[in-house]
Order: C-alpha cells, then sequence, then structure tokens
C-alpha cells in the first residue's frame, strides 16, 4: 500500500498493489547453468507502482512492470591456471553498476533504476577473476522492453556493450566501477539517442550468525548523445545503509538524481514511447530520503511473511538545463511525501546479487561468507554461504 | 599558347555572365521522366551575393500567452490562428484568435478542441472556408471548422478512428485535382503500433472521409507537404519520400498513390519540407527540416537542407544552413521574392535568401561532409543568411511556427506566444 502526497495529479493517492511476484529458478549440472526469473507484474502492476520520482520505459512517477522474463540465461564457469572464467547467455542483466533494487533494503526503486542499472537485455557475458580482481564484459542489444511480454529486438544484439571491475580488497569491501555504451536503448528500431553511462559503487556487506550490516555508495552518469553529439547530462549520487538485528531491519537512503522530463499523456503518469521529434522538456533533480523499518519475519514450513512501513520525503528543482519543466505547474508542489506499508511475502530462495552471473558473483568466493548478500538464504551454489535466515528480506 | 589564352578569356566572359544578382533563369523547363505531369521550370540562375552580416528581422509586437505553450501558427487574412502544446499551466487544448491587423497582435477569440492535450498542428484552407487542427493523444484527431465568420469558427466535425491513435501529429491539407484532402501523420506507441499517413477526403467537410493509411517512417512519419499533385512525405531518419498523389497524371491520386523516389538527407531526422517554386516558375529546390535533440527552452539542433528535385525518382541534396547552437523547426517561404523564413527555437527566425540555383557555388562555399563524404553548398557561405529575428527579443525565445503573410513575418513562440516582425524584403 503506497500513500503518495501530491502526485502528478496535484493530488494524493492511496493505492494497493502485489508488486514483485516473481518466481526464480536456478540450477546446475556438472558445467551447465541456468538462472531464470519470471516476473510477473505485468500482471499486478499494469498501471505501474506508484513511486514519486520514478520514471523508465514510458512510465513517469510510477515504476513500470518489468518484463515477464526478467532473466533467462544459461552458462558454464571453468577454471585453469588460477583463474576463473565464466560465460553466460540470454536474457538478463548487461555487467553495468550495483545491484537490481529488487534485492536492497528498499521495496521502493530509487529514482536512479535506469542509469544505475541495465537490465532485461538480450546479453552475452564474459567474465574473469583472479583473486580479488573479477573483470566482465558483456554485449547486448540496446533496446529496453515496449512492455512485460515484449519481445527483444533480436537483430540489434551487439551494437551495446558494457563491462565491469570489481575489486574486493577485504572482507565485506567491494569496490566496482562500469563503463557502458547503450545504443537507442528507448526507441526499439534504433535511430533514438544512444547513452554512454559510467557508475562508481562502493559497496559494504557483514553477516554474524545474528546481525547483518550493509552500506553502499554509488555514483552513475549518463550522457544522452544524438548522432554522437553529447544533448543530455544525467546524474546521480546515492547511499544507502541496512542493519539488522533481532530480526528487525532498519534501512535508510539518500539520493540525488537528474531526471529527463518528458512530454505527458492524457494518463499524467505516461510518456510517450517512442518519443515523437522534440519532447525533453528539461532536466530536473530529484532529492529523496527515504528510510524503512522492517519487523522480524514470520515463518511458516517454507515460506515467510516480514511486515515493514517505508517512509520517504521527496524534494524536486530544478537540473541542468532546466528547460520549460516547473514543478509547480506539474504537482503543484515541491516537496512530496510517500508512505508505504507491506508485507514481504516470501517462499523459497531468492537470487543471489541480482545483476552479476557466473564467477563475477563475489560470493563465489570460496568461504567468505562475509559477501553474500542477507536475502539469499537456500541458495543452492555449493561454494554460497548463507545469511541469519532472520535478517532475509 | 594563344589559343590557351583565348580560351580562358572566354570562360571568365561566361562566369561573370552568370554570376550577378539576377535570379532570372537560364536554359529550357524541364518535364522529368519520373513525371511527366509537372513541369519543374528552367533551372534557376546562378547568383553571386556579397558576404555581409545578417540584418535584424525588425520586431513590430507581441501577444503573449503564459498559460499555455503556443506551438504552430496559420494566417489567414488579419487573423492567426496559433495552437497550443502539451501542459503549461493548463494543458494545450487552445487554438487562439489573433487580431495581427495592427502591430500588436491582440486575442480576438479563442477555440477549445475537447479532449486534447496537445493541438500541435493547424492549416487553414486555400479557399479560407476551413480550419483543421491535429489533436494528441488518444485517441487522436483532426477538428474541422468552418470559417465563414473567421474570428468565430465553427466546428463541422471531428474525423478520429482506430488509425488516428495514439494521436495526429500533423495534418496538413491540400487539393489534388479540385478535391480537399487532409493528411495525417499519426505517432506510434511502443512497439506494436507502427507510425502511419492517413488519407483523409474533406470533399465534404462534415463528414471526412479516410481514403488511404499506410505505415511509414522510421522510427515514424512527421509531416508531409502536398503541391500540384506531388506529395512530400517526412519519414525521419528514412528520408523524404516523394509520391505521386495526381500530379504526374499516372493515374496515381491520394486513394492509391505511387512512390516515386527518396533521399535521405545528411543526419536524418526529417522533420518537415517545403516544395518551393519561385517567381520565375522554377521548381527544382525543396527545403528540408531536421530536428534533432534539445532541451525545449534552452537547447535545439538541427539544419536546413536544400534537395534538388529535378530527377524526382533520385533527388538529391545540394545545400544546407547551419546555426550553432540552434535547430530548424518549420518553415514558410515568400516565394514572389525568395526568402525562406525558418523557425529555429531557441535561435529565433532566420531568414534566407533562396533565389537562383542554389546547387552551384564556389570551392570555397562547399563544405564535406565527414560522415558521408558528401559535398555540399553551405548558404551561410554563399551570403544568403539575410536576417536573424528575435535575437533581440530581450528575453529567451523558442520560435515553433512562422509564416510569411501580408509583408509580414508571425512566429508562434513557445515561451512568449505570438510575434510581429517585418520582413526582410
Amino acid at each position: 500500500m503506497t500513500r503518495a502526497d501530491p502526485t502528478a495529479t496535484k493530488s494524493s493517492l492511496t493505492e494497493g498493489y502485489l508488486s514483485q511476484p516473481a518466481i526464480m529458478a536456478h540450477g546446475a549440472f556438472d558445467w551447465f547453468q541456468f538462472r531464470g526469473t519470471l516476473n510477473l507484474e505485468g500482471l499486478t502492476l499494469k498501471r505501474g507502482e506508484l513511486s514519486t520520482g520514478a520514471y523508465g520505459e514510458g512510465y513517469v512517477d510510477r515504476r513500470h512492470p518489468h518484463a515477464y522474463i526478467h532473466e533467462a540465461l544459461i552458462g558454464a564457469e571453468h577454471s585453469f591456471a588460477g583463474l576463473q572464467g565464466s560465460v553466460f547467455a540470454g536474457r538478463g542483466f548487461a555487467p553495468f553498476g550495483s545491484d537490481d533494487p529488487m534485492v536492497r533494503p528498499f521495496e521502493k526503486f530509487p529514482v536512479n533504476h535506469h542509469l544505475a542499472q541495465v537490465l532485461e537485455r538480450v546479453v552475452t557475458i564474459a567474465a574473469i577473476r583472479k583473486g580479488p580482481v573479477i573483470g566482465e564484459f558483456g554485449v547486448f542489444g540496446g533496446d529496453e522492453p515496449t512492455s512485460p511480454s515484449a519481445s527483444p529486438n533480436f537483430s540489434r544484439f551487439g551494437d551495446s556493450w558494457s563491462t565491469r571491475v570489481t575489486l574486493l580488497p577485504f572482507g565485506g569491501v567491494e569496490l566496482s566501477g562500469s563503463l557502458a555504451n547503450i545504443i537507442s536503448p528507448e526507441v526499439r528500431s534504433g535511430h533514438g539517442l544512444d547513452q554512454r553511462k559510467s557508475s562508481v559503487v562502493a559497496r559494504f556487506n557483514r553477516e554474524t550468525t545474528t546481525s547483518w550490516r550493509y552500506a553502499m555508495l554509488e555514483y552513475a552518469h549518463t550522457g544522452e548523445r544524438d548522432q554522437g553529439e553529447l544533448a543530455n547530462k544525467l546524474s546521480s549520487i546515492l547511499g544507502e545503509v541496512g542493519y539488522c538485528a533481532n530480526g528487525v531491519i532498519v534501512a535508510g537512503r539518500v539520493e540525488r538524481t537528474d531526471r529527463p522530463e518528458e512530454e505527458q499523456l492524457a494518463d499524467p503518469f505516461r510518456t510517450p514511447r517512442p518519443e515523437v521529434d522534440l519532447s525533453n522538456l528539461g532536466i530536473s533533480r530529484w532529492t529523496t530520503v527515504s528510510g524503512s523499518i522492517s519487523s522480524p519475519a514470520m515463518t511458516v514450513g517454507w515460506g515467510s511473511m516480514r511486515p515493514f512501513v517505508e517512509v520517504a520525503r521527496v524534494a524536486v528543482g530544478h537540473g541542468t538545463p532546466a528547460g520549460i519543466f516547473n514543478p509547480e505547474f506539474r504537482y503543484g508542489a515541491t516537496r512530496m511525501w510517500m508512505l508505504s506499508a507491506g508485507i514481504r511475502l516470501r517462499a523459497g530462495s531468492m537470487h543471489d546479487r541480482m545483476g552479476r552471473y557466473g564467477v563475477a558473483l563475489p560470493s563465489m568466493e570460496g568461504g567468505n561468507e562475509t559477501m553474500s548478500m542477507p536475502d539469499m538464504p537456500g541458495m543452492s551454489h555449493t561454494s554460497m554461504t548463507h545469511a541469519p535466515a532472520k535478517c532475509a528480506l | 599558347m594563344r589559343a590557351l589564352s583565348a580560351s580562358a578569356a572566354v570562360g571568365m566572359v561566361a562566369f561573370a555572365a552568370a554570376c550577378s544578382s539576377d535570379s532570372a533563369p537560364t536554359g529550357p523547363s524541364l518535364i522529368p521522366a519520373a513525371c511527366t505531369g509537372i513541369n519543374l521550370g528552367p533551372r534557376p540562375a546562378t547568383l553571386s551575393l556579397a558576404q555581409t552580416s545578417p540584418a535584424v528581422l525588425h520586431t513590430l509586437g507581441s501577444g503573449v500567452d503564459a498559460d499555455r505553450y503556443s506551438a504552430e501558427i496559420a494566417v489567414h487574412g488579419s487573423l492567426a490562428y496559433m495552437t497550443s502544446w502539451q501542459v503549461r499551466k493548463v494543458q494545450g487544448n487552445r487554438v487562439s484568435i489573433w487580431d495581427v491587423s495592427g502591430n500588436t497582435p491582440q486575442l480576438a477569440d479563442s477555440v477549445i478542441v475537447n479532449g486534447a492535450i496537445t493541438t500541435g498542428d493547424v492549416a487553414v484552407s486555400d479557399d479560407g472556408s476551413l480550419l483543421v487542427v491535429a489533436t494528441e493523444p488518444t485517441p487522436g484527431s483532426i477538428a474541422v471548422y468552418d470559417l465563414t465568420n473567421p474570428r468565430k469558427p465553427q466546428l463541422l466535425s471531428r474525423f478520429t478512428n482506430d488509425q488516428t491513435a495514439p494521436g495526429v501529429h500533423t495534418a496538413e491539407i491540400g487539393r489534388v485535382n479540385g478535391k480537399l484532402y487532409a493528411f495525417l501523420a499519426i505517432d506510434p506507441s511502443g512497439g506494436a503500433t507502427p507510425a502511419r499517413l492517413v488519407i483523409v477526403d474533406l470533399s465534404t467537410p462534415t463528414a471526412p472521409k479516410q481514403v488511404f493509411v499506410k505505415i511509414t517512417g522510421n522510427p515514424f512519419i512527421h509531416d508531409t507537404y502536398q503541391r500540384d499533385g506531388l506529395l512530400f512525405v517526412a519519414r525521419w531518419n528514412d528520408g523524404v519520400d516523394i509520391w505521386d498523389v495526381g500530379g504526374c497524371g499516372t493515374g496515381a491520386t491520394p486513394e492509391n498513390p505511387r512512390v516515386i523516389g527518396n533521399v535521405k538527407t545528411i543526419g536524418g531526422e526529417v522533420h518537415n519540407i517545403w516544395w518551393y517554386h519561385d517567381s520565375h516558375g522554377s521548381k527544382r529546390f525543396a527545403f528540408v527540416g531536421e530536428e534533432g535533440a534539445g532541451v525545449i527552452g534552452s537547447s535545439s539542433k538541427g539544419d536546413v537542407h536544400v534537395i534538388d528535385i529535378s530527377d524526382p525518382s533520385a533527388p538529391t541534396e545540394v545545400a544546407f544552413y547551419h546555426v550553432d547552437g540552434a535547430g530548424t523547426h518549420n518553415f514558410s517561404v515568400d516565394e514572389a521574392n525568395g526568402v525562406l523564413y525558418a523557425a529555429y527555437y531557441n535561435g529565433g527566425v532566420r531568414a534566407i535568401d533562396v533565389r537562383g540555383d542554389l546547387a552551384v557555388c564556389s570551392a570555397s562555399q562547399r563544405v564535406v561532409d565527414q560522415a558521408s563524404g558528401k559535398s555540399r553548398c553551405d548558404l551561410k557561405l554563399m551570403g544568403r543568411e539575410l536576417a536573424i529575428g528575435l535575437a533581440d527579443a530581450g528575453k529567451p525565445v523558442f520560435v515553433w511556427g512562422v509564416q510569411y503573410a501580408n509583408g509580414n513575418v508571425y512566429a508562434s513562440d513557445m515561451i512568449n506566444g505570438i510575434w510581429k516582425l517585418a520582413a526582410a524584403r
């Protein structure tokens, strides 16, 4: 349940959803591996989830539903001469940026989702690891989904690339830097604006048998280009922390993110896809401070329920260039609230570190139990250890 | 040696005769094999113009609209019909009617188009009897008004169907063999609903009738320009199509058009077109607007391209006009005086001398495009940048549309409203 006040309707809205319904599967047979996520938001979130500041894939101030086939990849791993290598191919995350917000402490996605992750692409990823250094390189089709059920434009496979280098200097600490060149993500047939992206992420994760500490700081930048010429610059800086003790999870997030403003349709939460000619109203800058608390999970057999409350104070101002966007005209205010309450339902286990595959999973480091997320109990990978069940999201 | 000297002297005389400021044409008229129903007239003369600093298009007055973003403008007689775009304080569902008989435009009345967020395009029929307004978004429509009293348009009909969704981006109207048609550019939506061109028979304006539809454009079709039975189609990154809709004498009609040719202009993003008929009967050139990326109110990008359609089956790009830091939008041409007026968003209004042969220039006036390797004449280097308007407005402007009429130039400025300027000639 979310209450947003005000919204793009210039009034408050209260709505309820089944958000992030997903079925995850993974398996391994000898060297062969499979990883899949069926995301059912296309059935439960067709209008999008109220989320002031969110944007992407034709939605604004609502988070868009993800593709039914969120992840479906096959891959293989091999070790030689002290190196570990893996290759995965299918539909999933390109190696870029931070973990998907779905496996982070907040139910609400940050504004910077489309700046900090590259997902649901037809992708091939090669990863290599030696000691504390992981390198990944992926090639993929730049087109983002046009609807949950839309198939990718397979003819565009290979027009875009991304790469990420991750360092694991000592227990629980992870540093990564990413670059990406994405061709026309918002126009499926091509010829839209291209994106050059960069990201730097510092992440800390430490678990004991009874507690969990987590922190993440990221900077993400996207330059939108028209025929090679820079058209817009979008930046984001985000920090979030989480702490769990005795099954109670508290988390905080601060974010400042640029958002491109676009034409509205009759539904003020939707924008045209593809855009038709010049429709960029300017850049807005969103500052959001969020807090979350979850009570201990109630477990019944394989399933668990964890009630949570999240509150966010949202401020919007002019970015650069401001263009003609006026938040007072859009919202009737420049400061907004968002309050969410709900219950996380889970049966079985989730994927580890959504957005990484094969040897790119830092938790693959044998015996380093400080590297795995707390939301992954039950992950079947033989070398993976698990967070305390009390702290699983 | 004597023979060589004589030959050089003859050559210099010929060059001096050709390079003048007189745009009177030379050579025979051209009836292209690809369209024998059209006479493209004689080849325009080669002009030699001195390179001078552009003059200022003198601002005569303005009318302010601070509630809506202004969009396209259509001037007829002493009235200017100006549409509106998207949502400012209120949505762009209004067509403002400005009395432009004086130097300062006065708001005379307005029409609200129900259900529209954008009324992005507007046109008045050649006989002044009808006003046609395009609407976005879904379901998309054209609203047809009677202009018996031009100050009080009366709604005759609203044409909409499943082919006009999710919105009519532009609606051009024109007469083909005596019958009035509207040519609608329909927006795409997602990956499943592609852009298309819809042609509507307006001969009974109370009951418009769809006569043709075709999926076209990459990723969309933006605009059309119909004249003398040729339809120019702006297909964005697929360039400019020339269609025979009744002008070539082949039996093609708006109901059954025939594609004659196509040209992909450098940079693509083909936004709008004007087929130029000069005062000497030459019809060799068309002007193509390119719309690049930008931020409304702040920046824009895109050149004016000149295509030579002497062979309509194989048009070629021959010249361009570029403004640093600004891009073009819609055009209007004073054909009697050979002046192209281009709306240039944050660059105001640009007046370009388009008399004479635009495909002929000296080596120093040619520029080679690095990406394509194509060589074109630079109209600015040819001394054809006549004047700039609204650079002295004293505030930011973002000019969407421009129209030359009655010896003046009228500009619709998205941010400020309507401007009336003195013409360059």
